[in-house]
């Protein structure tokens, strides 16, 4: 009944010696923070992800032996520990993998080998200090997970320091890369990857840090998620960029975190391109202080096969902010979406039973999530054919407020402004009470919205909007409000126009840092000089 | 049947009052024994003052757990060494090859009864769910130490502490005392730099051997309520342990550097508090370890103590009292659920949750529900994942539209629920929850 032997007899010896080496280094390890420190893996990182390419600034010169580097330019250590370096292509390396990664000395590398990989399992690493888990590249290390019995792809517990690059995970069951309660992640040049065409069963997110702290992520590939190619959760000081978000359901998603840069980035056929949500119920009630700039939105038109959260998306969305405050969204190049280019809303658009909410979500309200958006400035963007075919089920009746009674185009710029409304109308200043103290203090409230906790549009350019060209000469905007806020279904009204519609500025939002093993990436940090962040 | 009653109504109660003379004498041992401690921890002076001191004392030492058990001695250990009792120092510092060279068993053959001198049998009411195996429970506690009680928490075992649990598949759940395959012992061992998992694998009957990649075993059988079941068994890697047996973080600030803390889950007193039978007498599994010496703190009035409802397959939820039910379903919640989906509340480490805390579903034994609702899921849209049948967790009157029943009920990857260590669908814990979620108040995501 029982096959035999826990792992193959062969195996099982390396394993043996492999788990001694592993016992004999962790143990002599413990208080090792010189092997942390003065390793060349460290250097190696921060050359990769210098400007200046694969030396950097550090001088760590790039070594020539195709065995000791990764196509992004990343030099192995000496000490590096290697994993099935004689591997072959359809090789299951799991168990080598594991053992490689079990209570893993502080400030190891791991180099995965170079080729395409069977993983029948989660591979979970827990409380690691400053590793590095590598492969030959993003296009030279896989790791296909088509028929593991585990859930999520990697999954990292806890950790400091935890440096993910170079290899790309394939067809996780769950999510692709989880991160959970770590501070210090860097994932750079490694893809997650859903093959084949966008469906509900493909996996759920693909770059997956958690309740994490010093997040950067850059020069990725996240491809084919029915949920969000890249995901940030409840975390805080956050950089994303450089990374390309391809025909998920939601390309780049920053979810009740503050202090996040997204810049630089490519989301393409997603049904959503970048999206900024504070969701109730959560341990970090809400974020805030987030900025979207620089990046490539086109053609988010996916269909939206997503669930949960996510599923409210409508498809042909460049950029949603939605239950969030402290946004700006500017300089960016929004093509092709095709119901519009930027949406922020509250949440009661998702959920419209005011009454409800204390009761719903009176919790979470205390701890200061809020469905109201506050605080969002959206300027300098290049917006090009919005609009097409607009669709969706959580906006439907606005699709139809535009299209079918007034024979718009839908905006290219879309505010659902009905908690605007209320608070201005002085009907949820109730909910003031549910505050908590600490909330309050941070500035939740639900009182009228004054000049600074506007909805603000300026200076954005319509560049060759020919679907909108024949009602407006600049770049569309509408605004859902109501005027009677005490109906219990809200009814709402809409308008649109061009730029006297959210026609004022805010101040700028400050930058994000990372600070990852001892150096300051980010605007703040290595990107100083760059064009992106003189924006 | 009738005849026997009356004789071993007798024997009851003879043993109740053993029980208390027993009670009242370790409890004045249990407070001089940890006076001692302390003053020998604070003079750097170790353990071989306490014989010294206690032998003055005329009356003999009630402690049959783990007198003359031995304990690790700070020295390196090795899995090769011949011991008397147990295998302490191998324990404290070594992965060994064979689970025998830790000497845990009278017969290392048989992982199921007669642990070593330090060893001690329980059960828990409600246990995690494992594809309908028998498990068997040892703890393991080094001479001289002691537990120290907690009210919500896993109770405060002390460094040397092995905890063993042995996963058998019976040929049929009806008889788990018959025929029934040993599958793999996992070990937790408390070393100073705290718990570390350490999983071993049944490949023979002659031992079982360290299986740190875990194992997944095809073809696996057992025969239940009259149906055979067939499914894969898995048994864990030493790493995977983790994903249960540990609290994370709630990261502070860009500048807080804490890591994972690991942890057991079962032991818990509330999950503890029931009757055990022992070789000698039947007693509560918290009472007997208090009454040896081996658990300090003890409330003196058990029935203050948190208790959960044991539950069985066997059960008919139609005939038991609905409350009894619906603690059950919460007992049953934390137990299979709780040591991830939790966050803060009792546990003693400021700022730390389960590892899936972050999804927003905390459903401790402890927590309120009326508080705060949505933590148990309840209107509570899915933050990751989901599916477009099943629009929240829980929908109070509905459990056939209740993510959380949905992902119990199936064996998708993608939705399972818990993660880890079943193949198999637990179809009574489902109708438990099922009954819960359709008995819970109504909330404003019910259908009217």
């Amino acid at each position: 009944m029982i096959s035999n032997g826990i792992i193959g007899k062969q195996h099982w010896k390396k394993s043996l010696i492999l788990s001694a080496i592993l016992a004999t280094l962790s143990l002599s390890g413990c208080g090792g923070d010189d092997g942390v420190n003065g390793t060349n893996g460290i250097d190696g990182i921060q050359g990769a992800t210098g400007t200046d390419g694969v030396d950097g600034d550090d001088g760590t010169s790039a070594t020539t032996d195709p065995a000791m580097i990764t196509s992004s330019g990343f030099a192995f250590p000496a000490d590096a520990i290697f994993v099935q370096p004689h591997a072959i292509d359809g090789d299951d390396i799991t168990d080598e993998l594991v053992l490689a990664l079990f209570e893993v000395p502080a400030g190891s590398t791991i180099v995965m080998p170079q080729g395409n990989f069977i993983v029948s399992e989660t591979i979970a690493i827990a409380a690691a200090d400053n590793i590095t888990l590598t492969g030959y590249g993003i296009n030279e290390t896989t790791l296909d997970f088509t028929n593991s019995t585990g859930d999520d792809g990697i999954r990292f517990e806890g950790g400091v320091g935890l440096s993910i690059r170079d290899f790309t995970v394939l067809e996780a069951n769950k999510n692709g890369i989880k991160v959970v309660s770590a501070n210090g992640v860097y994932i750079a040049y490694t893809g997650t990857v859903w093959n084949g065409p966008l469906e509900e069963d493909n996996g759920a997110y693909g770059l997956y840090p958690l309740q994490s702290q010093n997040i950067l992520i850059e020069h990725n590939y996240a491809y084919g998620s029915a949920d969000a190619g890249v995901y940030v959760g409840q975390s805080n000081n956050i950089v994303i960029r450089d990374n390309v978000a391809k025909n998920n359901v939601a390309g780049i998603e920053i979810e009740n975190s503050t202090m996040a840069d997204v810049y630089d980035n490519v989301a393409i056929g997603n049904t959503g391109g970048i999206l900024a949500f504070d969701l109730p119920g959560l341990i970090q009630a809400y974020g805030g202080n987030i900025r979207i700039f620089n990046n490539e939105v086109i053609a988010n038109n996916a269909e939206n096969v997503g669930s949960g959260a996510v599923g409210i998306v409508p498809p042909g969305t460049g950029a949603l902010i939605f239950s969030v405050s402290d946004v700006e969204i500017y300089n960016n190049n929004f093509t092709n979406n095709e119901t519009s280019s930027i949406e922020v809303a509250s949440y009661f658009l998702a959920n419209d039973d005011v009454n409800a909410y204390p009761t719903t979500y009176g919790a979470t309200m205390a701890n200061g999530w809020s469905p109201l958006t506050k605080n969002i400035y959206i300027h300098d963007n290049n917006i090009s054919r919005s609009g097409a075919n607009p669709r969706g089920d959580l906006i439907t009746d606005i699709v139809a407020g535009y299209t079918l009674m007034l024979g718009q185009t839908m905006p290219a710029i879309l505010y659902g402004g009905i908690g605007e409304s209320l608070a201005n109308s002085g009907f949820i200043g109730g909910f003031n009470a549910i505050v908590g103290a600490d909330a309050a203090a941070d500035g939740v409230n639900y009182n009228p919205y004054t000049t600074k906790d506007l909805v603000c549009a300026s200076g954005n350019i319509d560049s060759n909007s020919a679907a909108s060209a024949l009602e407006f000469a600049d770049v569309n905007i509408g605004v859902v409000f109501t005027t009677d806020p005490t109906t219990p279904v809200l009814e709402s009204d809409t308008v649109q126009a061009n730029t006297r519609l959210l026609n004022c500025t805010q101040p700028r939002l400050a930058p994000a840092v990372v600070t990852f093993r001892g150096k300051k990436y980010g605007c703040n940090g290595d990107d100083v000089a760059t064009l992106a962040c003189a924006l | 049947m009738s005849n026997t009653l009356p004789a071993s109504n007798t024997v009851n109660i003879t043993m109740i009052e053993i029980t208390k003379t027993q009670k009242s004498r370790s409890l004045i041992l249990a407070g001089i024994t940890s006076l001692l401690l302390s003053a020998c921890g604070d003079s750097n002076t170790k353990s071989e003052e306490l014989p010294v001191i206690a032998e003055p004392e005329p009356t003999p030492i009630v402690n049959s757990i783990n007198n003359n058990a031995g304990g690790p001695d700070q020295s390196q250990g090795d899995c090769d060494a011949v011991t008397e009792g147990v295998n302490w120092n191998a324990l404290m510092t070594e992965t060994c090859r064979n689970l025998s060279d830790y000497n845990l068993f009278e017969d290392n053959m048989n992982p199921t009864e007669n642990p070593t001198n330090g060893g001690v049998a329980f059960n828990l009411a409600v246990p995690l769910f494992t594809d309908y195996a028998s498990k068997y429970r040892f703890a393991f506690i080094p001479e001289g130490k002691q537990i120290n009680y907690s009210e919500d928490e896993v109770l405060d075992f002390p460094v040397g502490t092995v905890l063993v649990k042995t996963f058998t598949m019976p040929a049929n759940t009806a008889d788990r005392d018959g025929e029934e395959l040993i599958i793999e012992t996992r070990l937790l061992i408390h070393r100073e730099s705290g718990w570390v998992a350490r999983p071993y694998y049944w490949a023979d009957t002659t031992d079982a051997k360290i299986a740190i990649t875990g194992k997944t075993i095809e073809g696996m059988t057992t025969t239940h309520k009259g149906e055979l079941k067939t499914f894969s068994y898995s048994v864990p890697k030493a790493s995977a342990c983790t994903s249960c047996h540990s609290v994370v973080p709630l990261i502070q600030g860009a500048d807080d550097m804490r890591q994972p803390i690991f942890k057991p889950i079962g032991p818990k007193a509330r999950n503890l508090n029931i009757d055990h039978v022992y070789k000698d007498n039947t007693a509560n599994q918290l009472q007997y370890l208090s009454d040896n010496q081996v658990l300090i703190g003890l409330p003196a009035d058990l029935s203050t103590i948190d208790k959960y409802s044991q539950f069985s397959d066997d059960d008919n939820l139609e005939t038991l009292p609905h409350e009894q039910v619906m603690d059950t379903a919460r007992a049953y919640l934390d137990i299979n659920c709780a040591h991830c989906h939790r966050s803060e509340l009792t546990i003693p480490e400021e700022n730390y949750a389960g590892p899936a805390g972050g999804s927003g579903l905390q459903m401790e034994y402890n927590r309120d529900y009326a508080e705060n609702p949505q933590r148990f899921g309840t209107c509570k849209i899915a933050v990751a994942g989901g599916h477009e049948d099943y629009p929240a967790d829980v929908i109070p009157g509905s459990p056939e539209s209740s993510y959380l029943l949905f992902r119990m009920n199936t064996n998708i990857q993608r939705h399972r629920m818990p993660e880890l260590g079943r193949s198999t669908i637990h179809q009574e814990g489902v109708a438990l929850i099922n009954y819960w979620i359709k008995h819970l108040p109504q909330a404003d995501c019910s259908k009217p």
